[in-house]
Protein backbone atom coordinates (compact mmCIF):
# COMPACT_ATOMS: atom_id res chain seq x y z
CA UNK A 1 0.00 0.00 0.00
CA UNK A 2 1.29 3.75 -0.95
CA UNK A 3 2.46 5.54 2.16
CA UNK A 4 2.62 8.55 1.87
CA UNK A 5 5.19 11.18 4.35
CA UNK A 6 5.86 14.85 4.39
CA UNK A 7 8.10 15.35 1.42
CA UNK A 8 5.98 12.84 -0.48
CA UNK A 9 3.32 15.70 0.16
CA UNK A 10 5.74 18.94 -0.85
CA UNK A 11 6.69 16.78 -4.13
CA UNK A 12 2.90 16.69 -5.03
CA UNK A 13 2.59 20.19 -3.80
CA UNK A 14 4.91 21.17 -6.92
CA UNK A 15 3.88 18.60 -8.97
CA UNK A 16 0.18 20.05 -9.13
CA UNK A 17 1.21 23.49 -8.88
CA UNK A 18 3.62 23.20 -12.06
CA UNK A 19 0.84 20.74 -14.20
CA UNK A 20 -2.14 23.30 -13.25
CA UNK A 21 -0.10 26.69 -14.39
CA UNK A 22 0.75 24.68 -17.53
CA UNK A 23 -2.42 23.78 -18.85
CA UNK A 24 -3.98 27.49 -17.68
CA UNK A 25 -1.28 28.77 -19.77
CA UNK A 26 -1.59 31.82 -19.17
CA UNK A 27 1.61 34.03 -20.11
CA UNK A 28 2.60 37.64 -18.73
CA UNK A 29 4.58 40.53 -19.24
CA UNK A 30 8.41 40.03 -17.93
CA UNK A 31 10.94 42.81 -17.73
CA UNK A 32 14.09 42.70 -20.17
CA UNK A 33 17.23 42.93 -18.30
CA UNK A 34 20.17 45.22 -19.47
CA UNK A 35 22.42 41.75 -19.97
CA UNK A 36 19.67 39.83 -21.71
CA UNK A 37 19.25 43.16 -23.83
CA UNK A 38 23.06 43.38 -24.51
CA UNK A 39 22.94 39.98 -26.21
CA UNK A 40 19.92 41.19 -28.20
CA UNK A 41 21.86 44.11 -29.42
CA UNK A 42 24.75 42.40 -30.50
CA UNK A 43 23.29 40.00 -32.56
CA UNK A 44 21.07 42.68 -34.01
CA UNK A 45 24.19 44.69 -34.60
CA UNK A 46 26.05 42.11 -36.87
CA UNK A 47 26.33 43.07 -40.45
CA UNK A 48 24.35 39.98 -42.77
CA UNK A 49 26.70 37.62 -43.30
CA UNK A 50 29.14 38.05 -40.18
CA UNK A 51 30.10 34.83 -38.72
CA UNK A 52 29.44 33.76 -34.97
CA UNK A 53 30.70 30.25 -33.10
CA UNK A 54 28.14 28.60 -31.02
CA UNK A 55 30.00 26.39 -28.78
CA UNK A 56 27.13 23.45 -26.98
CA UNK A 57 29.22 23.62 -23.84
CA UNK A 58 26.29 21.50 -21.60
CA UNK A 59 25.68 17.79 -21.04
CA UNK A 60 22.24 16.10 -21.82
CA UNK A 61 20.81 16.35 -18.16
CA UNK A 62 20.20 20.17 -18.79
CA UNK A 63 18.50 20.01 -21.91
CA UNK A 64 15.18 21.57 -20.53
CA UNK A 65 16.78 24.47 -19.54
CA UNK A 66 19.27 24.76 -22.06
CA UNK A 67 16.67 24.25 -25.40
CA UNK A 68 14.87 27.06 -24.69
CA UNK A 69 17.73 29.12 -24.27
CA UNK A 70 19.56 27.87 -27.72
CA UNK A 71 16.89 27.82 -29.57
CA UNK A 72 15.88 31.95 -28.85
CA UNK A 73 19.92 32.17 -29.75
CA UNK A 74 19.36 30.28 -32.90
CA UNK A 75 16.29 31.76 -34.24
CA UNK A 76 17.69 35.18 -33.89
CA UNK A 77 21.08 34.57 -35.50
CA UNK A 78 19.63 32.99 -38.26
CA UNK A 79 16.80 35.65 -38.81
CA UNK A 80 19.72 37.87 -39.22
CA UNK A 81 21.00 36.27 -41.86
CA UNK A 82 24.16 35.40 -39.72
CA UNK A 83 26.28 32.54 -40.50
CA UNK A 84 26.65 30.38 -37.66
CA UNK A 85 29.44 27.44 -36.72
CA UNK A 86 28.90 25.35 -34.32
CA UNK A 87 31.25 23.41 -31.86
CA UNK A 88 30.97 21.67 -28.81
CA UNK A 89 33.81 20.95 -25.85
CA UNK A 90 31.38 18.71 -23.68
CA UNK A 91 30.48 14.93 -25.75
CA UNK A 92 27.00 15.50 -24.44
CA UNK A 93 25.88 18.53 -26.18
CA UNK A 94 27.42 17.55 -29.05
CA UNK A 95 24.17 15.60 -30.66
CA UNK A 96 22.30 18.29 -28.64
CA UNK A 97 23.84 21.09 -30.77
CA UNK A 98 23.31 19.76 -33.89
CA UNK A 99 19.88 18.23 -33.80
CA UNK A 100 19.19 22.28 -32.80
CA UNK A 101 20.95 23.54 -35.36
CA UNK A 102 19.59 21.71 -38.03
CA UNK A 103 16.22 22.38 -36.54
CA UNK A 104 16.49 26.14 -36.43
CA UNK A 105 18.01 25.89 -40.35
CA UNK A 106 15.43 24.38 -41.53
CA UNK A 107 12.34 26.72 -40.00
CA UNK A 108 14.74 29.44 -41.72
CA UNK A 109 15.61 27.76 -45.11
CA UNK A 110 19.49 27.66 -44.09
CA UNK A 111 21.47 25.83 -46.20
CA UNK A 112 24.21 23.65 -44.60
CA UNK A 113 27.64 24.53 -45.57
CA UNK A 114 26.77 27.49 -46.82
CA UNK A 115 24.80 29.12 -43.85
CA UNK A 116 26.06 27.14 -40.94
CA UNK A 117 28.59 24.07 -40.29
CA UNK A 118 28.61 22.09 -37.61
CA UNK A 119 31.88 20.87 -36.39
CA UNK A 120 31.05 18.95 -33.45
CA UNK A 121 33.28 17.94 -30.62
CA UNK A 122 36.94 18.46 -29.82
CA UNK A 123 38.52 17.50 -26.36
CA UNK A 124 41.01 18.86 -23.68
CA UNK A 125 38.89 21.88 -24.13
CA UNK A 126 41.34 24.49 -23.48
CA UNK A 127 43.70 22.82 -26.47
CA UNK A 128 40.73 23.12 -28.45
CA UNK A 129 40.20 26.78 -27.89
CA UNK A 130 43.69 28.09 -28.00
CA UNK A 131 44.18 25.54 -31.28
CA UNK A 132 41.20 27.54 -32.92
CA UNK A 133 42.66 30.78 -32.03
CA UNK A 134 45.70 29.53 -34.47
CA UNK A 135 43.50 28.00 -37.22
CA UNK A 136 39.79 26.73 -36.91
CA UNK A 137 40.21 24.60 -40.61
CA UNK A 138 43.05 22.54 -38.71
CA UNK A 139 41.32 22.02 -35.42
CA UNK A 140 38.45 21.19 -37.04
CA UNK A 141 39.88 19.15 -40.16
CA UNK A 142 36.39 17.29 -40.72
CA UNK A 143 32.81 18.24 -39.67
CA UNK A 144 30.69 16.14 -37.41
CA UNK A 145 29.58 14.17 -40.54
CA UNK A 146 32.70 13.30 -40.99
CA UNK A 147 33.10 15.77 -44.16
CA UNK A 148 36.36 17.43 -44.83
CA UNK A 149 36.27 21.29 -44.39
CA UNK A 150 37.63 22.37 -48.53
CA UNK A 151 34.07 21.12 -48.86
CA UNK A 152 31.95 23.62 -46.65
CA UNK A 153 32.35 27.18 -48.38
CA UNK A 154 31.16 28.64 -45.08
CA UNK A 155 34.53 27.81 -44.10
CA UNK A 156 36.86 28.66 -47.07
CA UNK A 157 36.98 32.77 -45.49
CA UNK A 158 37.46 31.37 -42.09
CA UNK A 159 40.93 30.94 -40.28
CA UNK A 160 40.84 31.50 -36.64
CA UNK A 161 39.07 34.07 -34.77
CA UNK A 162 40.13 37.13 -36.34
CA UNK A 163 37.43 36.36 -39.06
CA UNK A 164 34.47 35.37 -35.83
CA UNK A 165 32.30 38.24 -35.01
CA UNK A 166 31.91 36.80 -31.49
CA UNK A 167 31.46 33.44 -29.48
CA UNK A 168 28.15 32.05 -27.84
CA UNK A 169 28.95 29.56 -25.71
CA UNK A 170 25.91 27.70 -24.57
CA UNK A 171 26.79 26.27 -21.09
CA UNK A 172 25.63 24.38 -18.10
CA UNK A 173 29.26 24.46 -16.35
CA UNK A 174 32.39 26.45 -15.90
CA UNK A 175 33.47 26.02 -19.67
CA UNK A 176 32.32 29.36 -20.66
CA UNK A 177 35.61 30.34 -18.21
CA UNK A 178 37.81 28.80 -20.11
CA UNK A 179 36.15 31.04 -23.34
CA UNK A 180 36.92 33.82 -21.40
CA UNK A 181 40.55 33.16 -20.37
CA UNK A 182 41.83 31.40 -23.73
CA UNK A 183 39.45 32.85 -26.29
CA UNK A 184 38.43 36.66 -25.15
CA UNK A 185 41.92 36.93 -23.21
CA UNK A 186 44.13 35.88 -25.08
CA UNK A 187 42.37 36.67 -28.79
CA UNK A 188 40.49 39.27 -28.15
CA UNK A 189 36.95 37.01 -29.35
CA UNK A 190 33.93 38.71 -28.12
CA UNK A 191 32.81 36.28 -25.70
CA UNK A 192 28.77 35.90 -24.52
CA UNK A 193 26.70 33.38 -22.55
CA UNK A 194 23.32 31.55 -22.42
CA UNK A 195 23.76 29.76 -19.31
CA UNK A 196 21.65 27.63 -16.70
CA UNK A 197 20.47 29.66 -14.00
CA UNK A 198 22.02 27.66 -11.27
CA UNK A 199 25.92 29.20 -13.10
CA UNK A 200 24.63 32.77 -13.28
CA UNK A 201 26.09 34.34 -10.12
CA UNK A 202 29.81 32.36 -11.52
CA UNK A 203 29.72 34.84 -14.16
CA UNK A 204 28.55 37.40 -13.00
CA UNK A 205 31.83 39.14 -11.94
CA UNK A 206 32.98 38.42 -15.65
CA UNK A 207 29.61 40.39 -16.52
CA UNK A 208 30.56 43.26 -14.24
CA UNK A 209 34.27 43.28 -15.06
CA UNK A 210 33.49 43.06 -19.25
CA UNK A 211 35.19 40.29 -19.66
CA UNK A 212 31.80 38.68 -20.81
CA UNK A 213 30.02 40.88 -23.77
CA UNK A 214 26.68 39.51 -22.74
CA UNK A 215 25.07 36.62 -20.47
CA UNK A 216 21.16 35.56 -21.26
CA UNK A 217 20.19 32.83 -17.94
CA UNK A 218 17.80 30.03 -17.22
CA UNK A 219 14.39 30.21 -18.27
CA UNK A 220 13.59 33.74 -17.66
CA UNK A 221 16.66 34.69 -19.93
CA UNK A 222 15.26 32.80 -22.60
CA UNK A 223 11.50 34.15 -21.84
CA UNK A 224 13.07 37.72 -21.96
CA UNK A 225 15.04 36.82 -25.07
CA UNK A 226 11.98 35.46 -26.80
CA UNK A 227 9.86 38.93 -25.81
CA UNK A 228 12.52 40.48 -27.94
CA UNK A 229 12.67 38.21 -31.16
CA UNK A 230 8.56 38.64 -30.54
CA UNK A 231 8.15 35.05 -31.19
CA UNK A 232 6.57 32.63 -28.57
CA UNK A 233 8.67 29.50 -26.64
CA UNK A 234 8.86 27.48 -23.68
CA UNK A 235 10.11 30.42 -21.75
CA UNK A 236 7.75 32.54 -21.66
CA UNK A 237 5.25 29.12 -21.43
CA UNK A 238 7.12 28.33 -18.31
CA UNK A 239 7.10 31.67 -16.49
CA UNK A 240 3.74 31.57 -15.11
CA UNK A 241 5.07 27.56 -13.60
CA UNK A 242 8.26 29.03 -12.29
CA UNK A 243 6.62 32.36 -10.70
CA UNK A 244 4.24 29.75 -8.93
CA UNK A 245 7.13 27.36 -7.77
CA UNK A 246 8.97 30.01 -6.23
CA UNK A 247 6.23 31.30 -4.44
CA UNK A 248 5.48 27.72 -3.22
CA UNK A 249 9.60 27.27 -1.55
CA UNK A 250 9.33 30.72 -0.19
CA UNK A 251 5.94 29.57 1.73
CA UNK A 252 7.68 25.95 2.34
CA UNK A 253 10.71 28.13 4.07
CA UNK A 254 8.76 30.40 5.75
CA UNK A 255 6.49 27.34 7.23
CA UNK A 256 10.11 25.30 7.84
CA UNK A 257 11.42 28.09 10.10
CA UNK A 258 8.04 29.02 12.11
CA UNK A 259 7.69 25.16 13.13
CA UNK A 260 11.62 25.30 13.78
CA UNK A 261 11.78 28.08 16.36
CA UNK A 262 8.66 26.50 17.76
CA UNK A 263 10.03 23.23 18.46
CA UNK A 264 12.61 24.92 20.06
CA UNK A 265 10.79 27.38 21.93
CA UNK A 266 8.64 24.10 23.32
CA UNK A 267 11.96 22.60 24.00
CA UNK A 268 12.81 24.87 25.41
CA UNK A 269 10.05 26.00 27.72
CA UNK A 270 9.87 22.03 28.78
CA UNK A 271 13.36 21.83 29.84
CA UNK B 1 3.81 9.59 -31.62
CA UNK B 2 7.23 8.64 -32.17
CA UNK B 3 9.61 6.04 -30.45
CA UNK B 4 12.32 8.75 -29.09
CA UNK B 5 9.48 10.32 -27.64
CA UNK B 6 8.07 6.97 -26.52
CA UNK B 7 11.26 5.73 -24.44
CA UNK B 8 11.76 9.66 -23.30
CA UNK B 9 8.98 9.84 -21.99
CA UNK B 10 9.01 6.20 -19.90
CA UNK B 11 12.28 6.85 -18.65
CA UNK B 12 11.45 10.47 -17.66
CA UNK B 13 8.44 8.91 -15.89
CA UNK B 14 11.07 6.36 -14.55
CA UNK B 15 13.30 8.74 -13.04
CA UNK B 16 10.34 10.40 -11.31
CA UNK B 17 9.62 7.39 -9.45
CA UNK B 18 12.31 8.01 -7.15
CA UNK B 19 10.30 10.85 -5.46
CA UNK B 20 8.42 8.39 -3.93
CA UNK B 21 11.20 5.72 -3.11
CA UNK B 22 14.43 4.14 -4.78
CA UNK B 23 12.66 1.42 -6.79
CA UNK B 24 13.96 -1.25 -9.69
CA UNK B 25 12.54 1.14 -11.96
CA UNK B 26 14.27 3.68 -11.42
CA UNK B 27 17.26 2.17 -11.20
CA UNK B 28 17.02 0.58 -14.37
CA UNK B 29 16.46 3.87 -15.71
CA UNK B 30 19.70 5.73 -13.68
CA UNK B 31 21.84 2.50 -15.32
CA UNK B 32 20.63 2.99 -18.46
CA UNK B 33 21.69 6.83 -18.36
CA UNK B 34 25.21 5.46 -17.07
CA UNK B 35 25.79 3.04 -19.63
CA UNK B 36 24.33 5.40 -23.01
CA UNK B 37 26.63 8.10 -21.79
CA UNK B 38 29.64 6.47 -21.16
CA UNK B 39 29.06 4.76 -24.58
CA UNK B 40 28.22 7.56 -25.99
CA UNK B 41 31.08 9.91 -24.67
CA UNK B 42 33.50 6.45 -26.10
CA UNK B 43 32.73 6.74 -29.53
CA UNK B 44 32.54 10.28 -29.64
CA UNK B 45 35.82 10.16 -28.61
CA UNK B 46 37.51 7.17 -30.20
CA UNK B 47 35.84 9.08 -33.85
CA UNK B 48 36.90 12.80 -32.97
CA UNK B 49 40.23 12.64 -31.13
CA UNK B 50 41.63 9.04 -32.08
CA UNK B 51 40.73 8.57 -35.43
CA UNK B 52 40.46 12.65 -36.52
CA UNK B 53 43.44 14.13 -34.87
CA UNK B 54 46.00 10.46 -34.71
CA UNK B 55 44.92 7.67 -36.41
CA UNK B 56 44.00 9.09 -39.78
CA UNK B 57 46.82 12.31 -40.48
CA UNK B 58 49.33 9.55 -39.06
CA UNK B 59 48.05 7.01 -41.90
CA UNK B 60 47.15 8.91 -44.34
CA UNK B 61 48.95 12.05 -44.60
CA UNK B 62 52.14 10.83 -42.93
CA UNK B 63 52.44 13.48 -40.39
CA UNK B 64 55.00 11.46 -38.58
CA UNK B 65 56.00 14.13 -35.92
CA UNK B 66 52.65 12.51 -34.08
CA UNK B 67 54.27 9.75 -32.90
CA UNK B 68 55.31 11.34 -30.35
CA UNK B 69 52.07 12.25 -28.87
CA UNK B 70 51.28 8.38 -29.21
CA UNK B 71 54.36 6.95 -28.14
CA UNK B 72 53.75 9.42 -25.03
CA UNK B 73 49.88 8.17 -24.62
CA UNK B 74 51.03 4.63 -24.67
CA UNK B 75 53.49 5.14 -21.77
CA UNK B 76 49.75 6.25 -19.88
CA UNK B 77 49.10 2.62 -19.94
CA UNK B 78 52.19 1.80 -18.05
CA UNK B 79 50.22 2.38 -14.77
CA UNK B 80 48.78 -1.10 -14.97
CA UNK B 81 51.58 -2.63 -14.58
CA UNK B 82 53.84 -2.34 -11.32
CA UNK B 83 57.49 -2.80 -13.14
CA UNK B 84 56.48 -0.52 -16.68
CA UNK B 85 53.95 2.57 -14.23
CA UNK B 86 57.15 5.10 -13.91
CA UNK B 87 56.64 5.50 -17.67
CA UNK B 88 53.35 6.89 -16.96
CA UNK B 89 55.44 10.02 -14.97
CA UNK B 90 56.99 11.03 -18.29
CA UNK B 91 53.77 12.02 -20.22
CA UNK B 92 51.90 13.15 -16.59
CA UNK B 93 55.24 15.40 -16.38
CA UNK B 94 54.28 16.47 -20.13
CA UNK B 95 50.82 17.06 -19.19
CA UNK B 96 51.48 19.02 -15.97
CA UNK B 97 54.61 21.37 -17.44
CA UNK B 98 52.63 22.22 -20.62
CA UNK B 99 49.16 22.61 -18.65
CA UNK B 100 50.59 24.67 -15.85
CA UNK B 101 52.17 26.93 -18.50
CA UNK B 102 49.23 27.59 -20.59
CA UNK B 103 46.74 27.81 -17.64
CA UNK B 104 48.99 30.28 -15.61
CA UNK B 105 49.36 33.40 -17.50
CA UNK B 106 45.84 33.15 -18.43
CA UNK B 107 44.08 32.53 -15.21
CA UNK B 108 46.85 35.51 -13.92
CA UNK B 109 45.23 37.99 -16.33
CA UNK B 110 41.19 36.87 -16.42
CA UNK B 111 40.69 35.85 -12.96
CA UNK B 112 43.19 38.10 -10.92
CA UNK B 113 44.38 41.08 -12.63
CA UNK B 114 41.34 41.96 -14.53
CA UNK B 115 38.76 41.16 -11.64
CA UNK B 116 41.02 43.67 -9.30
CA UNK B 117 41.10 45.91 -11.98
CA UNK B 118 37.04 45.90 -12.12
CA UNK B 119 37.00 46.34 -8.83
CA UNK B 120 38.98 49.28 -8.87
CA UNK B 121 37.01 51.94 -10.40
CA UNK B 122 36.69 55.04 -9.71
CA UNK B 123 33.79 55.72 -6.66
CA UNK B 124 32.70 59.00 -8.02
CA UNK B 125 30.47 59.53 -10.88
CA UNK B 126 31.60 62.23 -13.60
CA UNK B 127 29.05 64.19 -12.08
CA UNK B 128 30.50 64.30 -9.15
CA UNK B 129 28.34 61.85 -6.97
CA UNK B 130 29.25 58.19 -5.03
CA UNK B 131 28.72 55.43 -7.62
CA UNK B 132 26.81 53.55 -5.07
CA UNK B 133 27.09 50.21 -6.59
CA UNK B 134 31.19 50.65 -7.03
CA UNK B 135 31.27 51.29 -3.38
CA UNK B 136 29.37 48.37 -2.59
CA UNK B 137 31.68 46.01 -4.60
CA UNK B 138 34.69 47.77 -2.64
CA UNK B 139 33.21 47.33 0.51
CA UNK B 140 32.13 43.75 0.03
CA UNK B 141 35.80 42.78 -1.29
CA UNK B 142 37.85 44.48 1.44
CA UNK B 143 35.45 43.38 4.08
CA UNK B 144 35.09 39.88 3.09
CA UNK B 145 38.79 39.39 2.50
CA UNK B 146 39.32 40.64 6.05
CA UNK B 147 37.41 37.44 6.90
CA UNK B 148 39.56 35.21 5.80
CA UNK B 149 42.82 36.94 7.20
CA UNK B 150 43.73 34.51 9.76
CA UNK B 151 47.03 36.52 10.87
CA UNK B 152 45.32 38.38 13.82
CA UNK B 153 42.74 37.50 16.00
CA UNK B 154 39.16 39.06 14.40
CA UNK B 155 39.31 41.56 17.31
CA UNK B 156 38.22 45.80 17.09
CA UNK B 157 38.32 46.87 13.59
CA UNK B 158 39.42 44.02 11.89
CA UNK B 159 36.61 41.81 13.97
CA UNK B 160 33.83 44.42 13.06
CA UNK B 161 35.16 44.04 9.07
CA UNK B 162 35.19 40.30 9.33
CA UNK B 163 31.62 40.32 10.51
CA UNK B 164 30.50 42.83 7.74
CA UNK B 165 31.91 40.42 5.41
CA UNK B 166 30.02 37.20 6.98
CA UNK B 167 26.99 39.25 5.70
CA UNK B 168 28.52 39.66 1.97
CA UNK B 169 29.61 36.18 1.97
CA UNK B 170 25.65 35.05 3.41
CA UNK B 171 24.19 37.27 0.79
CA UNK B 172 26.21 35.75 -2.08
CA UNK B 173 25.26 32.09 -0.61
CA UNK B 174 21.76 32.76 -0.48
CA UNK B 175 21.94 34.93 -3.82
CA UNK B 176 23.25 31.45 -5.46
CA UNK B 177 20.80 29.13 -3.97
CA UNK B 178 18.23 31.16 -5.18
CA UNK B 179 19.57 30.66 -8.74
CA UNK B 180 19.96 26.97 -8.18
CA UNK B 181 16.52 26.67 -7.01
CA UNK B 182 15.57 28.37 -10.14
CA UNK B 183 17.46 26.22 -12.09
CA UNK B 184 16.33 23.03 -10.91
CA UNK B 185 12.85 24.21 -11.12
CA UNK B 186 13.32 25.15 -14.83
CA UNK B 187 14.96 21.59 -15.17
CA UNK B 188 11.59 20.43 -14.00
CA UNK B 189 9.34 22.59 -15.69
CA UNK B 190 11.08 21.36 -19.04
CA UNK B 191 10.27 17.76 -18.49
CA UNK B 192 6.90 18.64 -16.98
CA UNK B 193 5.90 20.72 -20.58
CA UNK B 194 7.82 17.63 -22.43
CA UNK B 195 5.83 14.90 -20.76
CA UNK B 196 2.27 17.67 -21.09
CA UNK B 197 2.71 18.38 -24.35
CA UNK B 198 5.10 15.95 -26.61
CA UNK B 199 3.70 12.47 -24.86
CA UNK B 200 0.36 13.12 -23.32
CA UNK B 201 -0.98 15.56 -26.18
CA UNK B 202 -2.51 17.46 -23.28
CA UNK B 203 -1.84 20.91 -23.79
CA UNK B 204 0.08 22.37 -27.32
Amino acid sequence: MIKLESRHWIFLGLFVLVVGAMVLNISFDIAVTDETQRLYNLIDSLPEGSTLIISFDHEASSLPEIRPLALVVLRHTFSKNIKLIGTALLAEGTGVGYQLMNMVAKEYGKQYGIDYVYLGFKPQYIAAILSMGESIPETFPEDYLGKPVAQLPLLHNVKNYDDIAGVISIADGSLTTHWIEYGASRYGVRVSAAVTAAMMTTYDPYLASGQLYAMIGGLRGAAEYERLINRGGAGKRGMLAQTVSHIYVICLIVVGNIVYFRAKRKKRSNS
Amino acid sequence: MDWGTLVAGVLTLAILSFLYRDNPVYKMAESLLIGVSIGYFLVITWSNTVMDLLIVPLTRNGRWSLVVPLLLGLMMFGRFHRKTSVLSRIPIAVLIGSGAGVAIPAMLEARTLKQVSATVSPLFTSSGLPDISIIVVLLGVLTTLSYFYFSREHKGVLGTSAVVGTYFLMIFFGTTFGYTVMSRMSTFIGRVEFLLSDFLHVTQ
